[in-house]
């Protein structure tokens, strides 16, 4: 019994390992006529690889490496400016950009502090032109100093004279190619004439109490900015960009101006609300129960285009204004192509670039509008993109939400 | 080798994947969190700090008592509805009944935030309903929106098929025989009842209920968008803490009281499961 049991293993075995080898013998014999063939193709490739590279040295393109992170919207345009910039751009023939995007989130952080490790390493050639926001450009000034930037040769961008708006911090390293803020958006079937200040619109509310709101600091950047800036409004000017702790005890006037104003603001079931999220208020306004809410210029602008939002919703400042922020590229001394990087930096704050990313995103064109197509977006041209109020307040932030959570959100 | 051992080592091999995912997904997270939160924020040092924090701030409280209220009164509702509910399924047979046995399920397969958005639609102030009143000439704000009764209503959405599931598969275990046995010697309907089907069917209500309240006890999508600015429920304070304030320790310390609230639950469940053994046995 034994013995037939093992006998019929060694058989099965014995053909298996059989076919295996008829198989391999016969995919040799097969790929001894394909490696033939194989060989030919791949001279054929060398030569083609040669000859592009060639006309590649012919036309003297030489790669410029771009870093970038964002959000996947961001991913999107920046392919699409890539690509438009290495095929149809009058840079197209001297440069080829490569897109090395990150998307945000955990790798956020990664990107700025991959680029102060390539500098700190004086590694050359990685990064060639680096996008940057607000936030993450003063982090690498602190991190690197601004020393390690390319101080721009505008000289070099002809279309930079067009651009008026400048980055608060490094200013002289940093082009500043498009902008978003916080704007207030209102119903203009409710609201014909809207308020032009703050006291404006504190009178406003409180002649139409339940109409407006703000999102709960914390859940959107549109609630942040509104909030804080009524509490910063009563400081001055400096303390918007400073982390300083010394800032915290001066909040109370602020504090006591958004308990003031609780009262007007939007109320559901007999109780007043803050709600969640920047869409949220946002919604409350398409729905008509609100007629005003703080909110991003970009998200307004591009839903209203696609037809999400009501077409009587438009987009107003108030002095002094809500905060935005400015989005920049960098040179690190590092590049070893500078002259690529100017270029493709002149791209992006051409008319081309400039409305490719108005269409697509609703960023707001930092270079005069008057020859672009702005139909749908004919609001932006009421902003002052030269005078972007920008607010850094770092950890300040945390303190802040904790005690508007506790003193403005819990009063009911 | 002998054969038991042999038998048990292969045992163990094949448990041993289970118990590392769980030890390390469920047990070392549970234990760091626990030593977390007596950990002083700055210093590391020991401190009941963090619990005292949630049981004498003022909105903290709110906010613990506030989610019991929320989780109990959907577990209320949700059990007396599916009660009733599952009692029909069980004992109408009729198309209708039938209808509803197939579509009662369906919440199930509703993503959670499809389902919240949906909600939400229908009952803001300016919803489905509203509209639907203004064409009757009446303007109907229910006032659900930011408020407890409106995630409360959310709840019983999500929870109902589900307690209505756990029910029925209890009801459907009492064999009809024993009912039409009472029937024949002259028990009437409510006797039935109360004597044989709910004392029958009490321990899938209770195991139920358990499942709705530690389900609800740390929800974050509902409240989150239907939920208002304070009181909030615990998992929104969690999130606050934890997103918002970088309170780490104090999360820990959040984190550590849900799981105890739930252990009430977890308690009462596996009471009542143990109970059964010993009749059982």
């Amino acid at each position: 019994m034994k013995l037939k049991k093992i006998s019929a293993c060694l058989l099965v075995s014995a053909m298996t390992i059989a076919q295996l080898v008829g198989c391999g013998s016969s995919a040799t014999t097969d790929n001894a006529g394909g490696d033939a063939a194989k060989s030919t193709e791949a001279a054929e490739t060398t030569a083609a690889d040669k000859g592009s590279a060639d006309s590649a040295a012919a036309e003297g393109t030489s790669t410029v490496s771009l870093y970038a992170t964002g959000s996947d919207n961001v991913r999107a345009i920046f392919e699409e400016l890539v690509e438009d910039f290495n095929t149809n751009s009058e840079y197209a023939s001297k440069y080829q950009v490569k897109l090395n995007f990150q998307l945000s989130g955990t790798g956020a952080a990664a990107m700025t502090d991959g680029l102060a490790a390539a500098v700190k390493a004086d590694q050359q050639g990685d990064y060639d032109i680096v996008d940057l926001s607000g936030d993450d450009l003063s982090k690498v000034v602190s991190q690197i100093g601004e020393e390690s930037l390319v101080k721009l040769d505008t000289s070099k961008m002809p279309n930079a004279a067009h651009v008026t708006a400048k980055s608060a911090i490094a200013t002289d390293y940093a082009q500043p190619y498009r902008g978003t803020t916080v704007i207030l958006a209102y119903d203009s079937k409710a609201v014909p004439t809207p308020p032009k200040t703050v006291d404006e619109l504190v009178e406003w509310m409180k002649a139409n109490p339940g109409r407006f709101a703000y999102n709960a600091p914390g859940t959107g950047g549109a609630g942040d900015s509104f909030a804080r800036t009524s509490v910063y409004n009563f400081l001055p000017e400096e303390a918007l960009t400073s982390s300083d702790a010394s800032w915290v005890d001066k909040w109370d006037e602020g504090f006591s101006y958004l308990a003031d104003i609780h009262q007007y603001m939007y109320q559901s079931g007999g109780s007043i609300v803050y709600p969640a999220k920047n869409q949220a208020t946002l919604d409350l306004l398409n729905q008509g129960e609100i007629d005003m809410c703080p909110n991003w210029a970009d998200m307004v602008l591009s839903q209203r285009a696609s037809g999400a939002i009501k077409d009587t919703i438009k987009i107003t400042q108030i002095q002094p204004s809500l905060t935005g922020s400015l989005q920049s590229l960098v040179i690190p001394k590092i590049s070893d192509n500078v002259d690529g990087a100017y270029a493709f930096m002149d791209y992006m704050i051409s008319d081309r670039a400039q409305e490719m990313m108005l269409k697509d995103m609703a960023a707001i064109p930092l270079v005069d509008t008057s020859k672009m197509d702005m139909t749908g977006y004919e609001d932006l041209q009421t902003l002052d993109v030269a005078n972007f109020r920008l607010m850094s307040i770092g950890d300040l932030s945390t303190q802040f939400n904790e005690r508007w959570d506790s003193e403005i959100g819990s009063i009911g | 080798m002998s054969k038991t051992l042999k038998t048990n080592l292969v045992a163990y091999a094949l448990v041993f994947p289970a118990f590392l995912v769980v030890m390390l997904t469920v047990a070392y997270p549970i234990i760091s969190a626990v030593i977390q939160s007596f950990q002083d924020e700055n210093t590391g040092a020991f401190t009941l700090d963090n619990y005292l924090y949630f049981f004498t701030d003022k909105a903290q409280v709110k906010n613990i008592l506030y989610t019991l209220y929320v989780v109990v009164v959907t577990v209320l509702v949700a059990l007396v509805v599916a009660y009733l509910l599952a009692l029909y399924l069980r004992f109408v047979k009729s198309k209708i009944a039938k209808t509803i046995g197939t579509l009662y399920l369906l919440p199930r397969f509703v993503p959670a935030m499809c389902a919240v958005f949906a909600m939400i639609t229908i009952i803001r102030d300016s919803g489905v309903i509203n509209r639907f009143g203004l064409m009757a000439g009446q303007d109907v704000k229910l006032g659900l929106m930011y408020h407890a009764s409106g995630m409360i209503v959310m709840n019983l959405w999500f929870n109902i098929p589900f307690a209505a599931l756990m029910i029925t598969a209890g009801l459907g275990a009492i064999p009809d025989s024993i009912i039409e046995g009472a029937r024949d010697v002259g028990a009437s309907k409510l006797k039935v009842f109360t004597s044989m089907i709910l004392p029958l069917s009490f321990k899938d209500v209770i195991i139920a209920g358990t499942f709705v309240f530690m389900s609800n006890v740390g929800s974050f999508t509902t409240p989150y968008l239907m939920g208002g600015n304070a009181p909030k429920m615990l998992g929104i304070a969690l999130f606050d803490q934890f997103n918002k304030y970088l309170a780490y320790n104090r999360s820990a310390a959040l984190s550590v009281i849900m799981f105890l609230i739930c252990s009430v639950s977890a308690g009462v469940y596996i009471y009542t499961n143990l109970k059964e053994k010993e009749w059982e046995a």
